[in-house]
């Protein structure tokens, strides 16, 4: 893999998990209240605001990500997300791995690592 | 309701799949990739990114009214399941070789997806209200 894939793959990983934190932390707010108001709140604080910017990056990080590897290599080394983002759940908000939970989150490191090896 | 979750699933994978393939059809048009506006007016110039955000939108409203219904355990586990069908069709689509460290790679990380759904559901019990699950 050259130096601008292994780039951009590791552009998805932090944009996705920053953009997941931040909308989990707009939408945990507990001052937000509910209905209109609560979407209100969040548009006038800044979570929400980096949760969209996150995610409009990380759209075209994708496309130029997937266009420069086949699209199943590409989709499965994408997998790697799902442990990061339950790692920075753990860290952040104190979400508890339980060992089904560590049991997935190693199989799915182990795949992406087999398939990354065999790229 | 069994008939409504398996065609929730079923819906939820063909969008996320819907959203991948047009990914890689609008970078494939949008090559050489560069940080700039041309690359940017190739990419939207095209019609397959938004077949991509059709995909992402469709995937979207699925999840949420899935969630309503179904429980979290499955619905995660199904909305990341699209790895198979995007294996599968990049295959017959784009002549990707299914190689031995893709499809060990690929049976692993299935695997994992559902012990991570599986643990999801057992919090649900555990907890008596759903935790709110990843977007697709």
């Amino acid at each position: 893999m050259s130096p601008l894939v292994v780039a951009l793959w590791l552009a998805n990983i932090v944009l996705d998990t920053v953009g997941q934190l931040a909308f989990k932390a707009a939408a945990g707010d507990r001052h937000a209240g509910d209905g209109l108001a609560r979407w209100k709140y969040m548009a006038s604080h800044p979570w929400l605001w980096l949760g969209i910017a996150c995610y409009v990056l990380e759209f075209l990080v994708w496309v130029a990500f997937l266009s420069l590897l086949p699209l199943s290599e590409g989709v499965l080394l994408g997998s790697i997300n799902i442990v990061v983002i339950m790692l920075a759940g753990r860290w952040l908000f104190g979400e508890r791995l339980t060992r089904l939970r560590l049991i997935g989150m190693f199989l799915v490191a182990v795949g992406v690592a087999v398939v990354g090896a065999g790229a | 309701m069994k008939r409504f979750y398996l065609v929730g699933f079923l819906l939820l994978m063909s969008f996320d799949t819907l959203a991948q393939i047009s990914f890689k059809y609008a970078g494939n048009h949008a090559l050489p990739v560069a940080a700039s506006l041309d690359w940017l007016l190739r990419v939207f110039g095209a019609p397959w990114i938004y077949g991509a955000i059709v995909g992402y939108v469709g995937a979207f409203f699925t999840w949420m009214s899935l969630l309503k219904h179904a429980p979290i355990g499955p619905a995660f586990a199904a909305s990341h399941l699209e790895v198979v069908s995007v294996l599968l069709l990049s295959a017959w689509l784009f002549g990707d070789a299914l190689t031995p460290s893709r499809i060990i790679g690929a049976v692993l990380i299935v695997a994992g997806i559902v012990c991570l759904g599986l643990a999801e559901g057992r919090e649900e019990a555990a907890s008596g209200h759903p935790d709110s699950g990843p977007a697709p």
